[in-house]
Parts: structure tokens; sequence; C-alpha cells
């Protein structure tokens, strides 16, 4: 079919391929996740509601139980409304722990108040309401039923909680992808951006334990914690433009400067907490890494601002035009009055402040900044671009494959966990994935030349 | 053409994706929620490459066999944001209980106060997470400060009366590990007090983050500045184990007595062959199974002691001649 189509879908076809690739492992996974799951939100816990009071009849007695979460408060206020309405009574409720259950339990046979029935989603209570354990807490409860909405046959990872999951995982991969995108189409290597995660994330969490002096540092203001952040993402900037001139200026390989760069960043980042990771941040700390707006958690939005842009640049800017020249052909870009060396300063410098901004957003998520983290993440980062169909050989590359290439890492990372593979496994599976990957990409690539 | 190539190239991918998957898969839940489906525990170990938490994993899921609960294991490799993923994955997937050593004791605290926002509860075992704010519903460890206070007591028997110089191997971002060495510290202090001669000093602390090729690297550099070392206590089997190479190599196995930790296989058999002097012991098969009975009491809603130590003992030459578990 593709040979028929006009050359631009053809050529679409041969920059973003890669997105059957990940529709297929999703509907793999989604086969491989199906379960029963329990819905906890307010219309289930309105029907259940209903249900209760049409099997029950009105001025029913019921014991509410959820778990203490969020979901669990928003069924709680369903359900009462709902089951005050069409004349239910609800005559404990508890939220917590199973013990909590059985203690609320407890103190309804004390007070002689016996419930009728006990409604909650499916997780609440756990063993407590089981017919067996409600007989020994008090012999009249032995007849009392558990009603919990139906369950629902759904793939997890299909879930929107798990997809919104994914995304949230691959930000900091797929942020400096697209430094190492920009770096690999102009035919160089990023070695130290993994390191340069952690130095990031320490010299923000040092800087401000250091700015709060005596105080408490989870007491300093939004100035010193954006302060600190910029800071922390400058100084990876600046030492991307450190390797960007030792690489232009001195000729030394890329490869080489950034491994010596991935060394001495991970020292610092150990220097500057002292080996420890450093917590007690202040919570504006951590909005970046937990809050949301409108459902959608920010370093998400934060990452499709940043793609956007990308996007931008490297298809309708000079920056974008000379860096495919430089990795197309280094000398015919010269001679063409492509200022070379500037072009790679910039690619590296960029490279570096993203890697800072992906530390900003791990020390967030995580509250802390820890020297520890980053590890084997310019390989992650590397294969993401690889994957997404960026040729290592230079000159040629898409970056909205590579965000399509950090799905995919995202997608096999997260079914893996979903589907219980085993430890050892992930490895192999993950290794698998990314040379089928890439394998696919150079067959695709001849069908559609051929 | 293309797109069949497609196709087919990824239906092998998935295919090979759940071959991989292996027994011990989930099933989904059997029926429609009568009788209740099987609880899920969620386990994120350590790391692969300490035999330690994989004997915790296999008694956790043999425990759990007979509470016809389902274990889903996982490994963090020591890397906190991996297992912030993995504690995430855990929650969107609603498992009725998460089970993890955590990777920083400090950093997994958001992590785990995302599961307490889902109501799921969070038990840890062996290393305890210090971050304030969140909800532990229980913990299980050695008790790490008495098992240090052996190693101390093991420490100062080997060394006789001449006592020596000694180093240290330490691995602090484990608070685990930070106590065995202050209980270390703490009898060595005692035993020097008002002594003229034979006290133990210590010369050297360095981190062997808990593994094999630090530890022997470590140990390199002291001998190479301490010649006379007479002693050295390792925070776990593989620094131990590490060390014991080092000096090996060095020939000078013979003049500096180690004492490990843990009881590993390995570091048994070298206890057995009298390379290591002695390890204060552990018992991570215990812990495994406790771990599940205490989540069993959860889920039953009785009340437990939410934080259960279990005493190290220690484990000397003559033990390992009589352990049948040895060759």
């Amino acid at each position: 079919m593709a040979r028929l189509a006009p050359a631009r879908y053809k050529q679409l076809a041969l920059d973003y391929g890669m997105i059957f690739v990940l529709v297929a492992l999703g509907a793999g996974f989604s086969m491989a996740t199906i379960r029963v799951g329990y819905p906890e939100d307010g219309g289930a816990a309105r029907a259940l509601a209903r249900q209760i009071v049409a099997d029950f009849g009105s001025g029913v007695p019921v014991l509410l139980a959820t778990r203490d979460s969020a979901e669990g408060a928003g069924f709680a206020s369903a359900f009462r409304e709902r089951l005050e309405a069409e004349g239910g009574v609800v005559v404990g409720e508890t939220q917590g722990t199973p013990a909590d259950a059985r203690r609320s339990l407890e103190a309804l046979v004390d007070g002689q108040t016996l419930p009728q029935v006990i409604a909650g989603p499916q997780a609440a209570g756990s063993d407590v309401f089981l017919p067996g354990s409600l007989e020994k807490i008090h012999p009249a409860l032995a007849e009392v039923p558990f009603v919990h909405p139906p369950g629902e046959t759904w793939p997890v990872f299909l879930t929107q909680g798990n997809l919104l999951n994914v995304a949230t995982q691959i930000v900091v991969i797929a942020l400096i992808a697209i430094g190492m995108t920009m770096v690999i189409i102009t035919a160089g290597i990023d070695l130290s951006v993994g390191s340069l995660i952690a130095l990031s994330a320490c010299t923000a969490a040092a800087l401000i334990h250091w700015a709060a002096g005596e105080g408490a540092p989870a007491d300093v203001g939004l100035g010193v914690v954006v302060g600190a952040c910029g800071a922390a993402i400058l100084l990876c900037g600046g030492i991307g433009l450190f390797s960007g001139v030792m690489l232009t200026v001195f000729q030394i390989p890329a490869f080489i400067v950034t491994l010596a760069i991935m060394l001495i960043a991970r020292g610092l980042a150990y220097k500057a907490t002292g080996g420890q990771a450093l917590g007690s941040l202040p919570d504006s700390f951590s909005w970046l890494g937990h809050q949301d707006v409108g459902g959608i958690p920010l370093s998400v939005l934060l990452m499709v601002l940043f793609y956007a842009g990308a996007y931008v640049l490297m298809n309708y800017s000079r920056l974008g035009r000379y860096i495919y020249a430089v990795g197309g052909n280094l000398e015919a870009a010269r001679l063409s009055g492509v200022p070379v060396n500037r072009v790679l300063v910039t690619v590296y410098t960029i490279c570096g402040l993203l890697a800072g901004l992906g530390g900003i957003v791990m020390a967030s998520e995580l509250k802390s900044g820890d020297p520890k983290t980053g590890q084997l993440y310019e390989l992650y980062v590397i294969a993401a671009v690889v994957v997404g169909g960026t040729s290592l050989a230079g000159g040629q590359g898409r970056i909205l494959g590579t965000l399509i290439g950090a799905f995919i890492i995202g997608v096999v990372r997260n079914g893996m966990n979903l589907t219980n593979v085993k430890p050892f496994n992930q490895y192999i599976v993950f290794g698998g994935i990314i040379l089928l990957a890439v394998l696919l990409e150079k067959m695709k690539e001849r069908f559609v030349k051929a | 053409m293309n797109r069949i190539t497609n196709w087919v190239l990824s239906s092998v991918l998935v295919a090979g994706l759940m071959g991989c998957g292996g027994g011990g898969e989930d099933r989904g839940a059997e029926g429609t929620g009568d009788p209740a489906p099987a609880k899920v525990i969620g386990y994120s170990k350590m790391n692969s490459n300490n035999p330690f938490f994989e004997v915790i994993a296999e008694n956790i899921q043999a425990a759990a066999k007979e509470h016809n609960y389902q274990v889903r294991v996982v490994s963090a490799e020591a890397d906190v944001a991996k297992q912030m993923d993995q504690i995430r994955d855990f929650v969107v997937s609603k498992v009725d209980a998460i089970v993890l050593n955590p990777a920083d004791s400090e950093a997994i605290g958001a992590a785990i106060e995302e599961a307490n926002a889902a109501g799921i509860p969070v038990f840890t075992c062996d290393l305890e997470c210090t971050a304030d704010g969140v909800k532990i519903a229980g913990h299980i460890a050695t008790d790490n400060f008495q098992g240090g206070r052996l190693a101390g007591e093991a420490m100062i028997e080997a060394l006789g009366e001449g006592g020596g110089e000694i180093a240290i191997l330490t691995h602090d971002p484990a608070a685990s590990c930070v106590k065995r060495v202050a209980g270390f510290d703490e009898v060595i202090n005692t035993h020097n007090e008002g002594r003229a001669s034979g006290t133990i000093t210590v010369v050297k602390r360095l981190p062997c983050d808990g593994q094999r090729d630090p530890g022997f690297k470590a140990t390199q550099d002291i001998i190479t500045a301490h010649p006379n070392l007479a002693g050295l206590f390792a925070i776990n089997d593989p620094g131990a184990l590490g060390a014991l190479a080092a000096l090996e190599k060095a020939g000078k196995s013979d003049q500096v007595k180690i004492i490990g930790f843990d009881g590993q296989p390995d570091g048994k058999q070298a206890i057995k062959e009298g390379k290591i002097y002695a390890d204060p012991i552990q018992f991570p098969d215990r812990m495994g199974q406790e771990i599940v009975h205490m989540i069993a009491q959860y889920f039953a809603g009785e009340s437990f002691e939410p934080v259960r130590l279990i005493p190290a003992e220690l484990y000397r030459q003559a033990d390992g001649q009589a352990d049948p578990s040895l060759q």
C-alpha cells in the first residue's frame, strides 16, 4: 500500500513508522493485563447506593467503609448523598485500614446499632468483611453481606491512571532525548547526561539547604527554590558548553570528552550532598513532579511544550537546518558557510541544559537530591533516540520520532512491571526490544526506498 | 508490504514478551468478585546482584502461597527513581499491599506518599524509610545495632590481647549499615577505655557500596596505606568477600582478620574455610516469611507490633563445620 502512496506519506511513514511498534506494544500489553478491576468512583458509589435500597428496602442501616485515599473519600461522599436521598441510613462510616474497619464494626456492635449491610469499594476492609471473619467479631454479623460495585474487566495497561503513569515516567528521558537527538544528528554523542541529572538534582537541593542556613530548608521561599533550580540548570548548561568547546577547539572526540565529564559530574554530585540524598525540601520544590493541571501532570505538560518547541526549532529555524547540515557532511557545511563550531557548541549546551532540567524534574518527583540517580540514563536516552529512528551516523533523525522512541521505552518498562516479567528477564526483553525496533526500522527503510 | 512486515515483527515482539512473562503470571481475577479474587503483593527488591534479597523474595513467594496471595517481584537495582516508577506501577494496577527494600532511606519517601494517598499499605523490610510524613504499615529487619555489637565482640575475640589497627568498609546510604557500624564502634570504644596496651584503633573507614568490587578496591587502598592492618569489618558479605579477594591477592589474608555481616552462603563457606573469622548472621528467610504474615494480619484487621526486629546471631568457623547446608 505504502508504495502507492504519494511521496509525502511515504516520507511520513519513513519518519514516524515506529508509531506502529508503539501501538503494537500497547495492544500486546493491553491483552496481557486484562483483569477484573473494581471501580471506586462516584458513579459506581451512587449505583451501589441505589442497588442497596432496591434490594434491602428504604431505611436500611448501612456501614460505609472506604480506604483512606482521595478516591475513597469521593466514593464515601457520593454514596452517602445518594443513599440518604433514597431513604437509606448510614449508621457507621470508616475510612482507613482493615483494622479501622474492624474497630468501627466493634463500636457498632457495642452501641447495639448493627448494620444490615456493609458497603464500600471492593478493596475496603479487606479480609475483615469476609463472612467467616464477620461472624467472629459478633455472631449477629454472620448474615450481614458486604456489597461492593461489581468488577469490570478491563486492561490495566489502558487505564487513564496507567497511561499518565507511562507519560510521567518518561519525562526525564524524553526531555534529555531532545538534546541528544540534536547531538546525534550532528554525528556526536553525549555520555554525560546521566551524571548531569544527578549533578543538577544535588546542586539544587544543596543550594536550598545552603540558602536556608540555620533555618529549616523546608521553609525557604519560592524565589530561593526557583533560583536554586535555575542555577543548577545553568551549571549543567555550562558543563555542556565546556564539552562543546573541548571537542571543537581541541578536536577531542565527543565520546572521550563526555565520558570524562560523566565521571567528573558524578563526583561533583556526590560532593554537593556529601554522598547522601538531601531531602526535607520545601513543598514548592515538589510541585513540578507532583502537581497537575486538569488531570495532566505538570511535568508531562512541560515535556509536550518542549517537544513542540524543538519540533519548530528543528524544522523551521536556521539552527535546525545547520544541525542537519553539520551531521550530513561537516566539510560541505563548513564550505557553504555554516558556522560549524558554533552549531556544535550550541547543541552540546542545549543537551546540558536539558539534562539539568531533567535532573530538576527527577529531584522534584523524589523530593530530594540523590547523587545515585540517573545512572545508565545516558543509555536509555540514546536508546530512545535511536529507536526513534535517528541514525548514529548523523544527518538523519526526527524529533517526534524520538518522542515515540521514549514512549516505546516507557511502555516496555511499565508493561513489564504490570505483567510480572521477572527482574532478570526484564533486561533481556528490554535489550531485545531495542534491537528488534531498530531492525524493524532498517527493514522498513529498505521497503520504502525500494 | 511495509505494513505487513510491521505487523509480523510486532507480533514477534509481543509474543516474545508474553513468553518471558512466564510462570506465576497474574491470570486476572477468576469469577466476578465472588469469591474475592486473590490478593496481590508487589515486592520491589533492592537489587538483583545480592542473593540476600533473592532469599527474601523466595520466602515471600513461598509464604504468600500459603495465604493464596499472588506476588509480583521487581528489582530497583539500587536506583530510587526506578523504584519510584515501580511503586507507581503497583499503585495503578491496584495491588493490595506493597513490600519494599528502600533504595534510599530518604528519597523513597515521595513514592511511599503516593502509595499512602491511594490507600495501599506499604511494608518495608531489611531497610527502613526515614523520610518525614510517610505511613509505613509494618517493618521487619535485623536488629542491626545489636548485630554491629556482635561484630565488635567478634573482632575483639579475633584480635585477642594484642589489639591492632583495623579498617571498616561502610555503606552510609543505608541506615541499616550505619547502625551496624554504630554498634561495632560502641563495643570497640568500650573495649579501649582505660586500656594502656592492646587497644583496637580504627585507622580507615571507606565506603564499599555493599558490593564486592568496590569492597575489593577499597581494601586494596587500605592495605597500601596501612600495611600493618590486623582486622577489617565489612558491613555485609559482598563487601567482606571483596575485601578477602584483595587481601588474598596481596598475600595478607592470614594477617588481617575479617568480620563480615549477613551469613550468605558464600560468606558462610568462607567462614567454614577460615577465610572470614565470623559473621553476625541475619535471617532473610524469616524476614520474607514474617512480612507476609504481618500483611495477613493487616488484611484481617488484627493489631500487631508494626516494627519487628530479628536479633542477629554470631556465626563462627565451628558453626560452619557443623552446617549441613555447606559442602
